[in-house]
């Protein structure tokens, strides 16, 4: 009677652990099991298990699993954010000013100095060591440290913007202006629309065209983060890099509608068609383009650092995501800084090859010893990240805005700087 | 305390004394005060109140002043932007005015002789009207993509006609922008004036049969009239929706190339959320306000005394 009773207790234990067991870890809004105890909300980008990339997400599920088994009691609720980067980060800035803000989130290193200054973002110091935070990168350490030597985030991976090429069309890395507009109409000869590059209302046509301004030693705020870009020292540098996009655009070398490209997936669905052999794109797109191509096809595409108005005046624009935690609770905050370790700092670098911002990760992963991670590596030595000022995504703004213009030939070159340089000085007093 | 003294103070909650037979109304609209004023009066009065200030979303605890209306009325480009929503909203008025009030009248006449199809009409057009804003303006950016392989671009190419430049050039870009709005909203229109017209007495007709009144005739001296509150309710309707559109120009063109397509909403939304102005956005939120009123009342102002009161 007593074997009986245990015999059916223990069929009605392991019966009713069946849900849990079969209870999938991740879902697309949940990492972990939905009655553990202790949740942490996560707002993220794609670098996760929702990845739009199928190799990626499977990684990302895997080292989210691990990482969730490590931490028994924890479940992690996903938010994921839509595209519009801005918007999104506008949005949760004043979230966390109202304490509504996620636990924990993805926050974009260009605008980091806005949460900093908001004084939203918990301190990370705690759960780094001294040697870790030293093997960032200058600019990096620079970026994630506030007033008080705290660190506010963790910027886990950098990444930027280089010029790639259809080898076939065009064999020879262009290395300064005259060379990608020779290049460009040599490809347009054969048939393609010239060479392409963000060019709308979209944060990517700033940031991937400032890498012409920058070369030449062109600054766009002052130490005191005032916009110069346009004052007596920087103008004709500033104008220099505008008339060269212009150039390009009036004499066919570039298609008129690149005053419509505001996504780096419409340069990838080129250079799949086949229609473009020259583009302005960022790093990660090497890895995109070897999954989407066949082979022999992806063997045909190469890339190279950005040209300059010569080939000593060259420069590219350095970005990147961070991990940074908004909760009140400390234990919370613990956890952030556990996720940006544990899947971020290192195994995300390595499964997606977004290069990371520590110089010792580039040793400890095989993948950043690829000829193609090296060149990226190396171009990092002339990349500039865009100022943690307040006023930047202004400047931004006004650069979309005069690109547009000079490049429809809508305004003058000089009319448009001038009216943009106006329009920054103008916000930059209502700050 | 006696229940005498007690009874007045009551009163307003609908405590009907035994000679007092009328209830107050007050209990019973309390919740919809409530309601009205937590959810739509209370945001509005926050949005006049941050126009005074210099507010912004990154922080400060602002100050109350009169220098952000000077600031944002006179910005040079806030006249480009206003004619751009003019003739955006315009366009879009009258393009799916003119649409709706045209395939409700081909429903309602397919309807009449029994057709076939007319359902699948008003079906297809209604799903346009379902797609959410930023939904619709990624099909139409697809639709008007300018490389090789965009759709209308390939159409044209086909039966070997040149591309046209729609988004990119200055000039085209706005039509392109009107005709994905109008292809969004007309279904509105056409449920609206499917509706008006469906309550036209039809001895209106007959009368006009027997007049002898031709087909246009009966359409300009029958239909028009008797469709004039309809469709004046209906400008009303999809004019503000159109000066609150801004989703569907966000994902097609983003506001450009430069201002090209910037509306007031749009660099509404600009203003906070890319230079964090709060107090600027709320001065142009009243602005929009005044634009929506000042043009709902114009058109009030033509509807017929009786259907006014």
């Amino acid at each position: 009677m007593k074997k009986s009773l245990m015999a059916a207790l223990a069929a009605a234990t392991a019966l009713g652990c069946l849900p849990a067991i079969a209870e999938d870890l991740i879902t697309s809004d949940r990492v972990g099991p939905s009655d553990a105890p202790k949740k942490m909300v996560f707002r993220m980008t794609g670098d996760g298990p929702s990845s739009t990339d199928p190799t990626w997400a499977a990684g990302y599920a895997k080292l989210y699993t691990d990482f969730i088994n490590n931490h028994p009691g924890w479940q992690l609720e996903l938010q994921m954010m839509t595209g519009d980067i801005s918007q999104e980060q506008a949005r949760m800035l004043e979230q966390a000013k109202a304490g509504h803000a996620p636990d924990c989130a993805a926050v974009d290193s260009f605008v980091l100095p806005l949460f900093k200054e908001a004084g939203v973002l918990k301190s990370l110091s705690p759960y780094f060591t001294k040697e870790e935070i030293d093997q960032l990168f200058p600019f990096v350490r620079d970026g994630i440290t506030g007033k008080d030597g705290q660190i506010y985030a963790w910027w886990w991976s950098t990444d930027l913007r280089v010029l790639y090429r259809n080898t076939e069309i065009v064999p020879n890395a262009p290395e300064t202006w005259a060379d990608a507009k020779a290049a460009a109409l040599q490809s347009v000869e054969a048939g393609m629309e010239g060479i392409l590059f963000n060019g709308s209302r979209y944060e990517g046509t700033t940031f991937d065209w400032l890498g012409n301004f920058w070369g030449q030693g062109g600054k766009l705020v002052d130490d005191a983060g005032k916009p110069v870009f346009a004052d007596a020292d920087n103008r004709d540098k500033f104008v220099k890099a505008v008339n060269y996009y212009r150039d390009l655009v009036e004499s066919g070398a570039a298609p008129k509608r690149v005053t419509t490209i505001g996504n780096y997936d419409d340069l990838n669905a080129a250079a799949l068609a086949g229609t473009s052999a020259l583009f302005v794109g960022g790093n990660w797109q090497y890895r995109q383009l070897q999954n989407a191509m066949e082979p022999e096809e992806f063997a045909k595409w190469s890339f190279s650092m950005l040209p300059g108005i010569t080939v000593d005046e060259r420069s590219t624009g350095t970005g990147g995501w961070t991990v940074a935690a908004f909760s009140s609770e400390p234990e919370k905050v613990e956890m952030c800084a556990a996720l940006a370790r544990e899947i971020y700092m290192g195994p995300a670098n390595a499964l997606q090859e977004q290069l990371p911002t520590r110089a010792d990760l580039y040793d400890k992963y095989d993948v950043f010893k690829s000829e193609a991670n090296q060149t990226f590596a190396k171009a990092l030595k002339v990349g500039q990240a865009r100022p943690g000022v307040l006023i930047y995504p202004e400047i931004s703004n006004q650069i979309q805005i005069m690109m547009g213009k000079v490049l429809t030939g809508a305004a003058t070159t000089d009319a448009a700087v001038d009216d943009a340089f106006k329009a920054t000085l103008d916000a930059y007093a209502r700050l | 305390m006696s229940a005498r003294a007690v009874r007045p103070k009551l009163s307003f909650l609908g405590v009907a004394g035994r000679h007092n037979r009328v209830p107050s109304p007050y209990p019973w609209l309390m919740p919809v005060i409530l309601v009205m004023g937590l959810f739509y009066l209370y945001p509005v009065v926050d949005v006049f109140r941050y126009a005074f200030t210099d507010l912004t979303l990154l922080g400060g605890e602002g100050h109350y002043t009169l220098s952000t209306f000077a600031n944002v009325l006179t910005r040079p480009e806030l006249l480009q932007i206003v004619w751009v929503t003019f003739v955006f909203t315009a366009g879009s008025v009258v393009g799916q005015q003119l649409i709706g009030l045209a395939m409700a009248l081909v429903v309602v006449r397919a309807e009449k002789r029994h057709l076939f199809g007319t359902t699948i009409l008003r079906t297809t057009a209604l799903i346009a009207w379902v797609v959410p804003g930023i939904a619709g303006g990624i099909i139409w950016k697809m639709l008007f993509n300018e490389a090789p392989f965009g759709g209308l671009n390939s159409l044209l190419r086909l039966m070997g006609m040149a591309p046209v430049q729609w988004l990119s050039d200055p000039d085209v870009v706005m039509w392109s922008v009107v005709l994905s709005n109008v292809w969004r909203g007309t279904a509105f229109s056409m449920v609206v004036m499917y509706a008006a017209l469906k309550a036209i007495d039809p001895s209106l007709y007959e009368a006009a049969e027997v007049d002898g009144a031709s087909a246009r005739q009966k359409l300009f001296f029958v239909t028009l009239p008797q469709l004039r509150p309809a469709i004046l309710v209906n400008m009303i309707l999809i004019t503000i929706q159109t000066l609150n559109t801004f989703d569907a120009i966000i994902s097609l063109t983003g506001g450009g190339p430069g201002r090209a397509t910037e509306v007031l909403s749009l660099y509404t939304f600009n203003v906070v959320f890319r230079n964090y102005d709060l107090a600027a956005g709320s001065v142009l939120s009243i602005l929009m306000l005044v634009i929506s009123l000042g043009l709902a009342l114009v058109y009030a102002s033509f509807l017929p005394k009786d259907e006014k009161a």
